[in-house]
């Protein structure tokens, strides 16, 4: 096992290495686009009400304190001192509030809702595209490219407001938005449990379909390049039931589809931008579009910082899932 | 006894050229039989129909391969004759291929399941002929089969891809034998390894015949010079049709067919005789499939030529014990 070990410590290195530059470019990037957050606040703040020295002096105070005085790559070792001792700092846009407290509120929500869609639209779109895939010319078949690509070519954005207009704004069945019902705290009572998931089912829909509709797409192609492969044909030719060559389609044809689902949830912590803002969902995508739209260079790094971390971790894992199922790759170490 | 019996079996491949429907005549009009304990060598070049006639040999017909006419009966060990031609794909697929007929495909280094180790796949076998079938009694079965055939039993617990090409094709003889099938086809079983695999091959495929785990055997290959080390009878095929059989020290030493003699002279050896002459070679190619020159197929190639050639196709009429031969050089007249 020892060129495991190698591999393992190279890929760790490598990831070190990565991640670092990846972070040096995402705090440079913000800085480098006009405006700071403290402009941002002071613009917010110069109504005319306060006299314009009063105005300076605090101007003066929120740059010293979010260190913009300082060079670049000060504030930048200060940032990265800081934030592996546990502290992501102060957010400029949310009334002092500490961008660790701001995450950890956000997360679950984005959690809850791009994971599941992730893994059982997975689940979904690569069965139907394997069942298409193995019946060749099928009007099964048929129906599943029809479907998948009407689905996968839908604008998520465009399915998200059509939802909204069908169900909450026609029909009236369900709500238009937000994670649960305003007038109810967060607590584990049934009545709550029961709003949030009315609250979910729309914006959950709206992630799932388009998404289903791209593994369809992908999962037919595998499949049917599987079931052309002579050890089909073999199995085929000496009786091998049928039930059991769409097992043996289905399991091959799944190894380079589990690549796909690790690096979609190594995003999930980004959120869902648009998704999120259509329905006014409490999530990671609403964090960052509001940190990046007012410059909120603490909440920025606290986001990406996280965000980065986990794609590159997600990227790890799934080289390791990898080895760990396909015998093909487990064992050539022992070879090589 | 007969064990495997084609009766003017034609088969083509339906193809559209610009919205025209044209047939290629891969298998047309072949009568063969195989008998119990015998070896059949088919032999011919490449493009000549012997794998579209192993597929008919087991009926399995997928398009654009049409069935077009013939009959193809199997005899099973019990007596029962099995008309394969009168079956749909469903029945024979789980009552007779590699129960009674089964095949050694030609690529062998991924004809058996990537990521499944060995004896899952001779599970997954047994299983659908059987579906009592216990794992434990499968593995052992299969042990003593490759133990059989000569080869290490740790195989069972191996992946295909673990396996070095010569391992791997006796492997899927193996599996393709697993069930001790009546007739066992095997296409092009040596074309992709070394001599010294080959020779082992081919001393597992003696291996079946000798401890009667298949009674029969078709042996296609384009190689004279390997299947004469195996066959008893050798079947030599060209442009889709069969032109000569006979017992393989009758085909070796004395060829009738025109195409037959070519094909010997044409094999690269170092018998001392080769080396005087130089080796030879038939010139020209061989004819389209699609629409088939009327009279004899070879009648382009043949140095013998006669005008009746062109004009009507010799049949495959019987000379001899256990020869036969399609050519008017033959025919009495």
């Amino acid at each position: 096992m020892r060129p495991l070990i190698k591999y393992i410590i190279m890929k760790v290195f490598f990831l070190i290495i990565t991640y670092f530059v990846a972070l040096i470019i995402m705090f440079i990037l913000p800085r480098a686009v006009p405006g700071n957050p403290v402009q941002q606040l002071i613009a917010g703040l110069s109504t005319g009400a306060t006299s314009p020295e009063l105005l300076s002096q605090y101007e003066q105070a929120l740059v010293r304190a979010f260190e913009l005085d300082k060079p670049w790559h000060v504030q930048f070792l200060n940032f990265i001192m800081r934030s592996f001792s546990g502290d992501l700092g102060i957010s400029a846009s949310s009334y002092g509030e500490s961008v660790r407290a701001l995450i950890a509120r956000h997360l679950p929500w984005t959690l809850v809702l791009l994971v599941p869609a992730n893994i059982v639209s997975w689940f979904i779109g690569n069965y139907i595209g394997a069942i298409a895939g193995y019946k060749r010319g099928s009007a099964m078949e048929k129906a599943s490219i029809l479907v998948g690509i009407i689905f996968s070519q839908i604008p998520y954005y465009w399915l998200a407001m059509t939802l909204i207009y069908v169900f909450a704004i026609s029909l009236r069945i369900l709500p238009p938005g937000s994670a649960y019902d305003p007038t109810l705290k967060p607590s584990l009572t049934i009545e709550f449990v029961a709003s949030m998931l009315r609250h979910y089912i729309l914006p959950f829909l709206s992630l799932l379909i388009p998404a289903i509709g791209g593994w369809i797409i992908s999962m037919r192609v595998l499949a049917s390049m599987e079931l052309g492969s002579p050890y089909i044909q073999f199995s085929d030719s000496i009786g091998v039931r049928d039930k059991v060559l769409f097992k043996y389609v289905l399991r091959n044809s799944m190894l380079p589809q589990v690549t796909g689902l690790g690096i979609q949830l190594g995003f999930v912590l980004a959120g869902q931008i648009i998704t999120e803002q259509l329905f006014n969902y409490p999530g990671m995508g609403i964090l960052l579009a509001r940190a990046l739209g007012t410059r909120d260079y603490p909440l920025i790094q606290g986001v990406f910082m996280i965000l980065i971390a986990t794609i590159l971790l997600a990227n790890l894992i799934v080289d390791f899932i990898y080895v760990l199922i396909d015998p093909r790759i487990r064992l050539g170490y022992r070879t090589a | 006894m007969d064990r495997l019996t084609l009766k003017n079996v034609s088969a083509y491949y339906r193809q559209l050229i610009v919205n025209k429907e044209v047939y290629v005549r891969a298998v047309d009009d072949v009568s063969l039989s195989v008998k119990k304990g015998e070896v059949l060598g088919l032999v011919g070049e490449s493009g000549c129909g012997k794998t579209t006639l192993s597929k008919v040999m087991m009926m399995n017909i997928n398009p654009p391969l049409e069935f077009i006419k013939g009959e193809v009966q199997l005899t099973r060990r019990d007596g029962e004759v099995i008309r394969l031609h009168k079956m749909s794909r469903r029945l024979l697929k789980n009552f007779v291929w590699g129960k009674n007929i089964s095949i050694v495909p030609q690529e062998a280094m991924s004809a058996l399941m990537p990521t499944l180790k060995i004896k899952r796949i001779a599970y997954d076998l047994v299983r659908s002929h059987d579906p009592n079938a216990k794992l434990e009694d499968v593995v052992e079965r299969l042990e003593k089969r490759l133990e059989e055939l000569g080869l290490p039993d740790y195989i069972a617990d191996r992946y295909p891809f673990e396996l070095s090409g010569g391992m791997a094709q006796r492997t899927v003889i193996a599996v393709a034998t697993l069930l001790n099938p009546e007739v066992l086809i095997v296409d092009e079983p040596t074309s992709a390894l070394d001599v010294l695999t080959q020779r082992i091959v081919l001393k597992t495929l003696a291996d079946l015949m000798v401890k009667n785990i298949v009674d029969s055997m078709v042996f296609i290959t384009h190689d004279i010079a390997i299947v004469r080390q195996i066959a008893s009878r050798i079947a030599v095929m060209y442009a889709g049709k069969i032109v000569e059989s006979a017992p393989t020290e009758d085909i070796i030493f004395n060829p009738l067919h025109p195409y037959t003699k070519g094909l010997i002279e044409s094999i690269t050896s170092l018998e001392p005789e080769v080396r005087k002459r130089g080796v030879k070679y038939i010139p020209g190619q061989p004819p389209q499939l699609i629409n088939p020159p009327q009279g004899c197929r070879f009648a382009d190639r043949c140095s013998f030529v006669m005008e009746k050639c062109k004009k009507e196709e010799p049949p495959l009429i019987k000379i001899g014990e256990g020869r036969e031969v399609a050519c008017w050089l033959y025919v009495k007249r």
